[in-house]
């Protein structure tokens, strides 16, 4: 243990500077008592010099002894020059970024490289107790940073390299690994020291990958139909010229091409109008059953066209949320085509409104054989009740591992091809950012071979007078 | 730990474990760099995987000397003596972990020479995530000396052999849909099958973990996957039809 022999960090050594400074200025004042003496002249502006000194002096004194400083700890090296030891200890505690000191031992003994001081995150990220003294290989076993630990342990080497932690999810460091001049040996354990410092870019790493997954699918999802139509156009240009049958059966396809790029941009566009709303609270009051019911009858062509017959059950009154219409019905909209998207021929859509529920209650599971998972949960607030809208479908249904990746802009469950189906994998991120803007929740609930059961409940809107518009307290 | 009254002991039983920690780590280095050079189709990191299996090598063969003059010059007994055994078996374990991934490596060399294939490696890719995941867990609960976490790598081995016939299937799809990917398909099969090696060994580390620890055997059935289309051929000796540079040496 590297502390075991250290003297207590708490009482100031003799040679302390809060000692050194009390008697400087004790002599400083002495000598100019005595010049004061002997040229009665001056004394006015030695008085006044020998008050300052003094209150400098005490200025000083007056410090709280910190826990550990390191001027106490170390009155050699650099850290001397700071105006103030135990207030760079503290900085040292406070630092957001994890840092570890380390120390060598024996270049050829691997259990020799031993964590001698740990700040507070440090000790946080790797579960340490204490100083956070151990074994450094008991908290990092990458070879890269081991290496680089030693290069500047044993080398005189500074390096920085990039390093994946653990835990349940995965996180990226860059870890820099600094020399530091040779300490008291008989403090730190044994001769040299290094500095590893650890950087959290995860989210750097994240977003830079969602960026280029999501520019990669989404030029890839334009260029489709875009290769289609610029083919048509050749073939019209061409033999296809003067065969009015061919051209109405191309022409044809060319719309239907062309519908689908202005269907994806103009959901990239309400994607990010939205996104650019996120964090203005909506001021309407819609009533969901009446929305719903809008949406059904609008549906109704498609469905119909499909075989599929839409069941709703949704109730009378006492389902107003606080929201923006246009976008409750997009979540409605989007859920619904969802849900017919993946009914077969003949097969039913359930709808259905639950009122009144407590957040709880609203994000319950709802299918006892399947998977659950919340894809977007609001901050509680006490006693506000919530309107759920539930759609189910008896589809294919998805495994689990799709479940949280199904709001991420253009994913596809495997095995479902884009072609046939007409989406533009933008639907539920839609869905998703509307509902966070509306402080509600959505969920999803299901099993393979049993369909999936959407559920999205927005906060109740408070209770009017019973004259209309008039708001209540 | 226990308090020894030679200290040089104590160290020497310290410093065993945090060679074998050392080892695990490298391993787990290997592991996850041999699933990127595939992903990637990275073939300096590949060769770099290759050249570094020696260090591996060398680690193990330096932990079972130290194992063996530790059991016969001190004679250890009871945990003292399980920790010992425990480090052996490791380090074995450890070394074959780093041969797959060698393999691994060296068929990502050949994979590179060929056309990409996006959608199959990226399959790979998520079962290495996996099995590098199981890894680092069950070498987490050594250091740590967790039995809890230990356990639960040992329980949940089906999840790799889902995997696994997953990618069986995908694979055999593939070669039925397009002859010209066989060899290309062939070799991401034997990854996945080193890949489900590794997993393997994951849990013959639980399991040691777990003797350390509690100096008795895991009792019970490990929950298995309903066995496979890939599990009623593995009796074939097919590693020996293999060209010699490409077998787990």
């Amino acid at each position: 243990m590297p502390y075991e022999h250290s003297p207590s960090p708490v009482a100031p050594t003799a040679s302390s500077r809060l000692w050194t400074a009390g008697a400087s200025g004790g002599v400083a004042i002495l000598v100019m008592a005595a010049l004061a003496v002997m040229k009665p002249e001056l004394a006015g502006w030695l008085a006044a010099g020998a008050v300052a000194v003094a209150l400098a002096t005490w200025l000083v004194n007056r410090r709280p002894p910190a826990l550990v400083s390191i001027s106490e700890l170390d009155r050699s090296g650099p850290v001397d020059l700071a105006p103030d030891g135990a207030l760079l200890g503290d900085v040292f505690e406070a630092l957001d970024d994890p840092i570890l000191i380390i120390s060598g031992g024996e270049a050829d003994d691997i259990a020799g490289r031993r964590i001698a001081l740990a700040n507070a995150a440090a000790r946080d990220l790797f579960r340490l107790n204490g100083t956070g003294a151990g074994l450094l290989v008991s908290v990092i076993r990458d070879p890269k940073v081991l290496e680089a630990v030693d290069e500047a342990l044993f080398g005189n080497f500074s390096s920085t390299v990039d390093y994946v932690g653990g835990g349940a999810q995965e996180r990226h460091w860059r870890a820099f690994v600094r020399p530091l001049p040779e300490r008291d040996a008989h403090l730190w354990g044994a001769g040299a020291l290094a500095l590893l410092a650890l950087r959290d870019e995860t989210d750097t790493r994240r977003m830079e990958m969602m960026r280029v997954d999501f520019l990669a699918n989404a030029s890839h999802e334009l260029r489709t139909p875009l290769a289609s139509l610029s083919g048509f156009i050749e073939t019209l240009k061409g033999h296809a010229k003067d065969d009015p049958k061919a051209r109405d059966k191309f022409l044809d396809i060319m719309a239907i091409q062309a519908d689908r790029m202005g269907r994806l941009v103009a959901d990239l566009l309400s994607l990010s109008r939205i996104e650019l709303n996120e964090h203005i609270a909506p001021l309407g009051r819609v009533d969901l059953a009446r929305a719903a019911s809008d949406v059904v009858d609008a549906v109704s062509v498609i469905s119909r066209e499909r075989g599929v017959t839409i069941k709703a059950d949704l109730g009378q009154g006492g389902a107003t949320v606080s929201g923006d219409r246009d976008e409750i019905v997009q979540v409605i909209q989007n859920l619904i085509d969802n849900a017919l998207k993946y009914s077969s021929h003949g097969g039913v859509v359930e709808l259905s409104i639950d009122r009144d529920r407590t957040l709880d209650e609203a994000m319950v599971a709802r299918m006892p054989e399947g998977t659950r998972l919340s894809l977007a949960t609001p901050d509680r607030e006490a006693g506000q009740k919530y309107a759920v809208i539930t759609v189910r479908d008896h589809g294919p249904g998805m495994a689990r591992e799709h479940l949280p990746r199904l709001t991420e802009r253009f994913y596809r469950v495997e095995g479902q091809k884009s072609g046939e189906r007409q989406g533009t994998g933008l639907g539920l991120a839609i869905v998703r950012h509307i509902i966070i803007r509306h402080r509600g929740g959505l969920s999803v609930d299901s099993a393979l071979g049993q369909g999936a059961i959407f559920a999205a409940c927005f906060p109740l809107a408070p209770v009017r007078d019973a004259v209309e518009g008039a708001p209540a307290t | 730990m226990n308090q020894h009254t030679v200290k040089a002991y104590g160290d020497e039983l310290n410093q065993l474990t945090a060679e074998v920690v050392r080892m695990g780590g490298l391993a787990e280095a290997q592991v996850a760099d041999a699933i990127e050079s595939v992903a990637r189709r990275d073939v300096a990191l590949a060769k770099a995987v290759v050249e570094r299996d020696i260090r591996l090598d060398a680690l193990h063969r330096d932990i079972e000397k130290k194992s063996i003059r530790l059991i016969a010059l001190r004679q250890p007994v009871a945990s003292d003596l399980r920790r010992t055994l425990g480090a052996m078996k490791l380090a074995s374990d450890l070394e074959r972990t780093g041969d797959l991934a060698k393999n691994i490596a060296k068929r990502a060399l050949i994979l590179a020479e060929g056309e990409p294939m996006q959608p199959l490696t990226r399959s790979i890719e998520r079962m290495g995530r996996l099995v590098s995941t199981r890894l680092r867990d069950v070498l987490d609960a050594y250091t740590a000396s967790e039995i809890e976490r230990a356990l639960s790598v040992w329980s949940t081995d089906d999840e790799v052999d889902e995997h696994y016939n997953a990618l069986f299937r995908e694979l055999l799809t593939y070669m039925m849909g397009d002859p010209r990917t066989i060899t290309a398909c062939t070799h991401l099969l034997f990854m996945a099958k080193n890949l489900e090696r590794i997993g393997d060994h994951a849990t013959n580390i639980a399991e040691t973990v777990h003797y350390e620890i509690t100096g008795e055997e895991m009792l019970g059935e490990r929950p298995k996957a309903v066995p496979g289309p890939g599990e009623e051929q593995t009796s074939t000796p097919h590693i020996s039809t293999l060209p010699s540079d490409l077998t787990d040496d």
